[in-house]
C-alpha cells in the first residue's frame, strides 16, 4: 500500500509540474453537476447498485453515491454515466 | 434533438428486468458497447431502459451472462411503424388515394373569373376562352397563358389588354377594355353649353347654331351652340346687319355641335390666416400595436399597453375574417398606428399674414381652374376681419379660357 501512494506521490508531482490535468494523470473521475438536476460522471467502473433513490457508481478506486428521489440513468456510455433526478447528496465512500 | 431522430430511424425497444440482476447486466451491457439510455426505476422490483433495435440481438447474450431475463415491452421507431402499415395496407392505400385525389383535383381549372370589363359581358370573354382551351374542368398544367391571353385579346373586340392569371385552381382573367370615340353622332345630337359664368371674346362655330354672340355675358349652364340647326327664319328675328342670308332651304335637323368658345372668367376665394397660429405637426416618432379584436375587447400581442406619448394620432386598421354565407365572425386582426405629435404656435406679422391668406386663397382657385385656363389677372382685396387676431383676405383672377362643353341634348 505504501508503494502504491509513493507512486501516486509522485505522479501527482509530476502532473503538477507538467501542468496536466489530473484527472488524466491520476485517473480519477470528473464529475460534472447541473443544479441539483443533473450529474455527469466520467471515467467510471460501472455502477455498483441502482434504484430511484440511491446510484452508486465506482470510480477508480472509490464510490461515488449520487443519492436522491427519482433517479434515473439518462445514458450509460463505457465512460461516462449521466444520471437525472432530484439529487440531494453526492459523497465519496471506499 | 438529433438524437431522438437517429434513434427513432434506427427502432429502438423499451425491456424490462428484474432489479436484482441490473448492476450486472448493465456492466456487462457497457463493457460491449452497448448503447442504453433512460434507466428507470418503476418501484415494482423490476427496471425499465431502452436499447437500440440492433443491439438486441447482442443484449439476449448479456442478458444469458448475466443469469436473468428480459422483456421486451415496448417497440418505437420506423422498423417497426413500417412493419405495423405492412399489415394495415388498406389504411395505406386510403392515405395515398388521399394524397392522390388532393394533387390530381388541384390540377383542374375549377372556375374562371372574368375582371376589369365593363362594356364587354363576361360571356363573351368566357366563350372565347373555352373556346381558346380555358374552361372549367381542364388541366391546369396544359395552359398556355401567353397564347391564350392574345387570342382572348384578338377574338374579343374592344380589348385594349388581357392578363390571365391561374391562382391554384382558379383561373382570374383581367381585360382593360379599349376607351372608344363617342358613337354615332347623328343618333345622339350633342349641344355645347358653358362650363361657367363669363364674358364671350371668341367664338368659333365648327357645327351647329350658336345662340350667343361675342360680348355676351353667359351663365353656367347655358346652350352656347345648339345642336338643332333650323332653316333661316322667314320672319327677320335675329338676322344680324349685313348677314348673309343663306340661299338653300334646309329642313331642321339635328347635329352634334362642335365650337370654340373662349371667355373670359372670374374666379374669387376666401382665405383667413390667424395672427397667431396653433397646431400639430408630426415628430415622425410612430409605435405599432398589434392585436386581437373579439367582440368589444380588444388583446394586445405585440406593443405597448400604454401610449408614451402626450399628443398622437391614431390610425386603426383591421382585417375581419373571412365571410363565409351571412355567418359574421366578431373576431378581428387590429393594426394601430400611433404617430407622435408635437404642437407648435406660429406668429405672424399683419403684412406676413396677408400674403399667406393672398397664397391660401390662390392655391384653392388654382384646384378649381382647368387645365388650359390662362391667368390673365390677378389681384387681392383685404376685407373686415371675421374675428380680432386674423387676418382675411378676397383674391380675385381672371383667366382666359374655353368655356365649352358636350352635354348631350335630352
Amino acid at each position: 500500500m505504501a508503494w502504491k501512494e509513493l507512486k501516486n506521490h509522485f505522479k501527482k508531482r509530476f502532473s503538477d509540474y507538467l501542468e496536466l490535468p489530473e484527472d488524466i494523470a491520476l485517473d480519477l473521475p470528473k464529475i460534472v453537476l447541473i443544479g441539483n438536476l443533473q450529474v455527469f460522471i466520467e471515467n467510471h467502473r460501472g455502477i455498483q447498485e441502482y434504484n430511484p433513490r440511491l446510484v452508486r457508481v465506482v470510480v477508480n478506486d472509490k464510490v461515488v453515491e449520487v443519492a436522491g428521489e427519482g433517479l434515473t440513468l439518462r445514458n450509460i456510455l463505457t465512460d461516462e454515466i449521466c444520471v437525472e433526478g432530484r439529487i440531494s447528496s453526492l459523497s465519496f465512500a471506499d | 434533438m438529433l438524437f431522438g431522430i437517429l434513434s427513432h430511424l434506427g427502432g429502438y425497444v423499451t425491456v424490462t428486468l428484474p432489479e436484482e440482476c441490473l448492476e450486472k447486466f448493465i456492466n456487462l451491457a457497457v463493457f460491449r458497447g452497448i448503447f442504453l439510455w433512460d434507466i428507470k426505476g418503476v418501484g415494482t422490483g423490476r427496471v425499465l431502459m431502452k436499447v437500440r433495435l440492433d443491439n438486441v440481438q447482442a443484449l439476449r447474450h448479456v442478458a444469458r451472462m448475466a443469469g436473468c431475463r428480459f422483456k421486451i415491452i415496448n417497440r418505437c421507431g420506423l422498423p417497426f411503424f413500417i412493419k405495423r402499415m405492412r399489415q394495415r395496407r388498406v389504411l395505406v392505400a386510403g392515405a395515398l388515394v388521399f394524397v392522390a385525389a388532393l394533387y390530381l383535383l388541384s390540377s383542374f381549372v375549377w372556375s374562371v373569373e372574368v375582371s376589369g370589363n365593363n362594356r364587354v359581358s363576361d360571356q363573351v370573354v368566357e366563350q372565347v376562352a373555352s373556346q381558346a382551351g380555358l374552361k372549367p374542368g381542364v388541366f391546369r398544367w396544359g395552359l398556355n397563358i401567353p397564347a391564350l391571353e392574345k387570342t382572348i385579346q384578338q377574338q374579343v373586340p374592344g380589348l385594349a389588354w388581357v392578363g390571365v392569371s391561374v391562382q391554384g385552381v382558379k383561373v382570374s382573367i383581367k381585360v382593360v377594355e379599349k376607351t372608344l370615340p363617342p358613337p354615332d353622332e347623328a343618333a345622339h345630337p350633342t349641344d355645347l353649353v358653358a362650363a361657367r359664368d363669363g364674358l364671350i371674346t371668341e367664338l368659333l362655330v365648327f357645327s351647329g347654331q350658336p345662340l350667343v354672340n361675342e360680348g355676351n355675358t353667359v351663365v353656367k349652364g347655358q346652350v352656347l351652340i345648339a345642336s338643332l340647326v333650323s332653316p333661316p327664319p322667314a320672319t327677320e328675328e335675329i338676322t344680324l346687319p349685313g348677314a348673309e342670308k343663306p340661299q338653300v332651304e334646309q329642313p331642321a335637323h339635328y347635329v352634334r355641335a362642335r365650337g370654340i368658345v373662349k371667355a373670359r372668367v372670374w374666379y374669387e376665394a376666401l382665405a383667413d390666416v390667424k395672427l397667431t397660429e396653433r397646431g400639430c405637426k408630426f415628430t415622425g416618432r410612430e409605435m405599432t400595436r398589434f392585436g386581437i379584436k373579439i367582440g368589444d375587447k380588444e388583446i394586445i400581442l405585440i406593443g405597448p399597453g400604454r401610449i408614451p406619448y402626450t399628443h398622437y394620432a391614431r390610425q386603426v386598421k383591421s382585417k375581419p375574417g373571412p365571410k363565409w354565407r351571412n355567418t359574421n365572425i366578431p373576431v378581428e386582426l387590429l393594426t394601430v398606428k400611433f404617430y407622435e405629435e408635437k404642437p407648435y404656435i406660429n406668429r405672424h406679422t399683419e403684412a406676413e399674414a396677408r400674403n399667406l391668406a393672398y397664397r391660401k386663397a390662390l392655391e384653392s382657385i388654382r384646384g378649381q381652374l382647368a387645365g388650359e385656363a390662362v391667368i390673365t389677372n390677378k389681384s387681392m382685396e383685404e376685407l373686415a376681419a371675421p374675428e380680432p387676431g386674423s387676418v382675411r383676405v378676397k383674391a380675385i383672377v381672371e383667366t382666359f379660357e374655353n368655356i365649352g362643353i358636350s352635354k348631350p341634348r335630352n
